[in-house]
């Protein structure tokens, strides 16, 4: 079994670490992972769709093009929304579905509607049991705030993927590691990240009630599939103890750094060197050392 | 004073007739988390009242209310009653904006970087050097030529041009 990997922008050029763990835990499983080349951002759905849909659809429907092995796996949730929302408007609407492709025609390239498009962790899901078979260290104490990110979810209709109000899957993949998931209030809410574009302010807001959310609740790190959610997290903290009177200073893991570590990876093998907010002090409690 | 823009109305409607299915019961904005944080200043059922009564001067040129600070959760189309697809009419309503130069300083940037580069971030040389440490491929990204025949294919390279404004 193997996919297409979309790595999009963010991830690949800013938060490569990610994408290691990411790329550690897919081998582990045995599923394969084949770079292609010639992506172009994916484009962004929060940025470029906003500003102008058609050229969205047209640089999203280049990207699907390129992908002839009828599957893409993106560590990406906006990528996911994006790859996925081209693939839904250029199904349903052969007007535009043509329109699309002669814009396509004029670099040699045809949308064939023929590629699946998955999230990383709708594979990991997926692939449940296998997980469960590889941990060598369970992840006990560890107390998981899980931020499922709204395009991981929604449009539902669109991404087709768990259920929009009450998800279970990253839940239950929490599970399966040994760590416990702990509910608190605005589960389900926005990170903020894309209203950062408009309104710096506002968009600071929105991670502040979320963090404090989860500092209330006994939570001792959070766990998230998406690169725009973990800035928001992660960046964000220590410009809000500065500007606030607030402490934070919660852990943010990517759900596969996460499985890395109850797999049996070493700490020091997943990039923890560059979060913003460093998780050693948990992982030492937890005895999870170097 | 407010003007009715018949045809602003007609091309909203044209691109999403779900606009028309709206009654107004305030479903989107009681679930909406920045309605939430800017007391109801920010106000889904707002922008989709002024849409249906085509106040183009309200919603693009004054932008009161702002319909940049939707967060594209989508949690108002999982919840309305009436299917009203309010994202993506808020998408729609963005567009025209686009075309008109009214647009966060911040969208232009990333779309001038996409143009540019086919990517939204260049690759710097800290993070070439990082990705090779980290034992990660080099990519090989989209061929530049490409991605602008298709900007220029659609009115993206045009309305780039004109430019954005401080948010």
């Amino acid at each position: 079994m193997s996919y297409d990997i979309f790595l999009g922008c963010v991830i690949p050029a800013r938060l490569p670490f990610l994408e290691a763990s990411a790329r550690k835990v897919f081998e582990k499983l045995g599923i394969g992972l084949n770079d292609v080349e010639g992506f172009s951002c994916c484009p962004d759905p929060t940025g470029i769709e906003q500003i102008d849909h058609k050229s969205w659809l047209a640089l999203g429907a280049r990207n699907l093009s390129l992908s002839s092995n009828g599957g893409i796996v993106s560590f990406c949730s906006g990528c996911v929304e994006t790859l996925k929302g081209v693939n839904f408007a250029l199904n349903k609407d052969s007007v535009l579905n043509s329109e699309i492709n002669s814009i396509l025609g004029k670099i040699g390239k045809e949308y064939h509607g023929q590629t699946e498009v998955k999230h990383f962790a709708q594979i990991l899901y997926e692939n449940l049991d296998k997980i469960k078979e590889n941990v060598r260290k369970p992840l006990e104490g560890f107390k998981v705030a899980v931020h499922y990110g709204c395009h991981y979810l929604r449009p539902s209709e669109v991404i087709s993927w768990d259920d929009p109000f009450s998800p279970v899957t990253l839940d239950e993949i929490i599970s399966a590691l040994g760590a416990e998931s702990v509910e608190y209030d605005l589960k389900l809410e926005c990170c903020g990240n894309p209203v950062d574009k408009a309104d710096n302010e506002l968009s600071l807001l929105m991670i502040d009630n979320k963090l404090n959310a989860i500092q209330e609740s006994g939570a001792n790190c959070v766990v998230l599939v998406c690169p725009a959610c973990y800035q928001q997290f992660d960046f964000n903290q220590r410009e809000l103890n500065k500007k606030n009177e607030t402490s934070y200073e919660i852990p943010i893991f990517y759900l596969s750094e996460l499985i890395a570590l109850a797999f049996g990876f070493k700490p020091e093998e997943l990039g923890f060197k560059f979060h913003r907010v460093k998780p050693y002090p948990l992982l030492e409690n937890l005895g999870f050392n170097s | 004073m407010s003007v009715i823009n018949f045809d602003f109305r007609n091309e909203v409607l044209k691109h999403n007739a779900s606009l028309s299915y709206c009654y107004q019961c305030s479903t989107c904005s009681g679930g909406c988390p920045v309605a939430l944080m800017t007391n109801g200043f920010y106000n889904p059922r707002k922008i989709i009242e002024l849409s249906i009564l085509g106040l183009q001067d309200k919603l693009i040129d004054d932008q009161d209310p702002n319909v940049w600070l939707c967060s594209t959760c989508q949690k108002c189309v999982e919840l309305c009653p009436q299917k009203v697809e309010l994202t993506e009419i808020f998408t729609l309503i963005k567009n025209i904006c686009f075309e008109k130069g009214k647009v966060p300083n911040s969208f232009i940037a990333q779309g001038q970087a996409v143009f540019n580069n086919g990517i939204a971030i260049p690759y710097s040389n800290a993070i070439l050097t990082r990705r090779k440490k980290l034992n990660l491929p080099e990519i090989k990204t989209a061929p530049i030529d490409d991605i602008q025949k298709i900007l220029r294919g659609t009115d993206f390279e045009k309305n780039l041009s004109k430019g954005g404004s401080e948010s």
